[in-house]
Formats: structure tokens, sequence, C-alpha cells
């Protein structure tokens, strides 16, 4: 099925107030909180995406989380991606465990990484984390303790070494791309 | 050692005499994996007329297997085409330490690239 066939399908079973979007083949629907079950269910069984393969979810910053679900079809060999948006001062969504027995394990996992409860998980217990263990490492806040300890090994101009950089701290510092800026992170 | 086609992506091998220092590779990993130490040299002028030229000679360059997610992003910076894929994978030692490669060792692992496809 190609991604346009697909969207038109989709607006069949899913009305036309979802909004569909694909890029490069890639068809994803933005289902608002509230119809995440009804419309994955719906998917299900009137599509064929009978495979879960995976949920995972995106830290958007002040745009909350999204949680992402990605199932296939094994008869039609076509896939698809469904978004769901939680604001982060009430990150929760509805559990899908009902529906895919195997989203519990994903849905325990997105509940430690990104702290988002999932409502009507039958056990929302740790999956991968220690006992103990405070914080969740994918929100975008979460200190990366390697990140802070160990000194950027691209900090050097060529020609320098470390014995350089300790004896005479440059006056303009080269800083690691894609970590925040000394005093910004938490 | 079993059978791997030639462009497998087993260890990341260094060309030592192809390195500038340039620092461009240690800056662009992910993992914060490769150690560069350098120190400049002066070097006389090319034409008698011309100034001295200032060189960054290596002293150091080291990967950290334990930390290497092998995506290969400092093969593909490399402006001087001093990283290379080997097809390699045993580069393991009794110790786990020995995942810390200094550049003697990775320069080994050039006796496994293969040549370049000729130009098209």
């Amino acid at each position: 099925m190609t991604s346009d066939e697909l969207t038109l399908r989709l607006r069949e079973v899913l009305g036309d107030e979802m909004r569909v979007a694909s890029s490069y083949e890639v068809v994803t629907v933005d289902v608002p909180r509230p119809g995440w079950v009804a419309a994955v269910t719906a998917v299900r069984d009137l599509l064929g995406l009978t495979l879960f393969d995976l949920l995972t979810a995106v830290d958007e910053l002040d745009a909350g989380f999204d949680v992402v679900l990605r199932l296939w079809s094994p008869g039609g060999r076509f896939g698809l991606l469904l978004r769901t948006r939680c604001p982060r001062d009430d990150a929760r969504v509805p559990s899908l465990a009902g529906v895919f027995g195997g989203a519990g394990w994903h849905e325990r996992q997105v509940g430690e990484m990104f702290g988002i409860a999932f409502d009507g998980h039958p056990g929302m217990s740790p999956l991968l984390l220690p006992d103990g263990f405070e914080g969740h490492p994918l929100r975008k806040e979460f200190v990366l303790a390697a990140r802070v300890a160990k000194p950027w090994p691209g900090a050097k101009e060529p020609g320098e070494s470390d014995l350089d950089l300790a004896a005479a701290p440059p006056r303009r510092k080269n800083l690691p791309p894609g970590v925040p800026r000394p005093g910004t992170w938490p | 050692m079993t059978e791997v086609p030639d462009r497998s992506r087993g260890v990341i091998a260094l060309h030592e005499d192809s390195c500038t220092s340039c620092m461009l590779c240690a800056r662009e990993c992910p993992d914060w994996c490769i150690y560069i130490d350098s120190h400049k040299e002066t070097l006389p002028p090319l034409d008698p007329r011309g100034r001295p030229r200032v060189e960054a000679v290596l002293d150091r360059f080291a990967i950290d297997f334990s930390l290497c997610m092998y995506c290969g992003i400092c093969i593909e910076v490399c402006p001087f085409d001093a990283l290379f894929w080997s097809p390699e994978y045993v580069y393991d030692g009794p110790d786990p330490l020995s995942l810390l490669q200094e550049r003697g060792e990775l320069g080994t692992w050039m006796r496994s690239v293969p040549e370049a496809p000729p130009a098209s």
C-alpha cells in the first residue's frame, strides 16, 4: 500500500479530524490523547496492523512528550506510526496493554525512562533501571554524569595536549556540541 | 577467524602519516572516545624567501573501543583520509583495558583495509 492509499484508508477508519502526515513514505498519525486506545484498536482491527513493533517516547521540551507507536501489517507489508502528545506537567497516557499485550513492557520502559504514567497498565514497575534509581534518564533535563565528570576530548586545538590546557586555560573555550552550556544544566 | 566481506565494519584503523591532528574526529565523536594530543613544531620554509612553517605533530591518538559505538562518523569527517574501517573483529585482549587502543595498535588494522575502489 502506498502512503497516499494508506492516508485515504486512515481517514475512512479514523475520521477526518485526525492529522495524518507522510514523509518519505512513512505515514504518521497524530492522535489526541483521549482517543489513543480507540484509534490504535481501530487500525489494528480494520487495517490489519496486527504486529506491535515498538512503543517509545520523545522529549519535546515545552511542548510535552510524544509517545510514538509503530505498527506493522504482516499481511499487507506496510507500517505506520501513531503518535500522541501529553503535557509535561500531566505526563500520562492511556495504556495500550489491553490492545497489544507486548506493549506492557515497552510502556514500563517508557515510564521509567521518561517519567510518563500509563493509565490502566496492569503493573507499572521499572523494567531496566536498578532499584532506587532517581530521575528519568531520557528526559532532556536529566544530567548525564559522564558528560559532566569527563572533560571533552575535543576541547584541544591542533598542537595542544592535556598538559597545555592544564598549564594555561585558553581564553575562548571550545564547547562540545549537543551538551548544554556549563551552568545551564541543572 | 570467520570470513567476512572486505568492507565489513569491524574496527577503526589509523593511517598515522595522513593525520594532521586537526581534532575534527575527536570533536565530532558522539561518544567522546577519541583522544588526541599533539604539539607544534616549527619547520624551515619551503621557499627560501618564505616564512617558517608551524605544524602540529601527533603525540597521542587513541580510540576507546569500550565506549565506541561504531557509528563511523570519525571516518566520515576526516578530511585527510587517516581513518578507515577494517573488517577485523578480533581486536580485544584478556583485559577490558585493552579496548583502549593507542596509535600503534590502531595502525596495525591498516593491514586489512581494502583498496579504495577505482574512481568512476
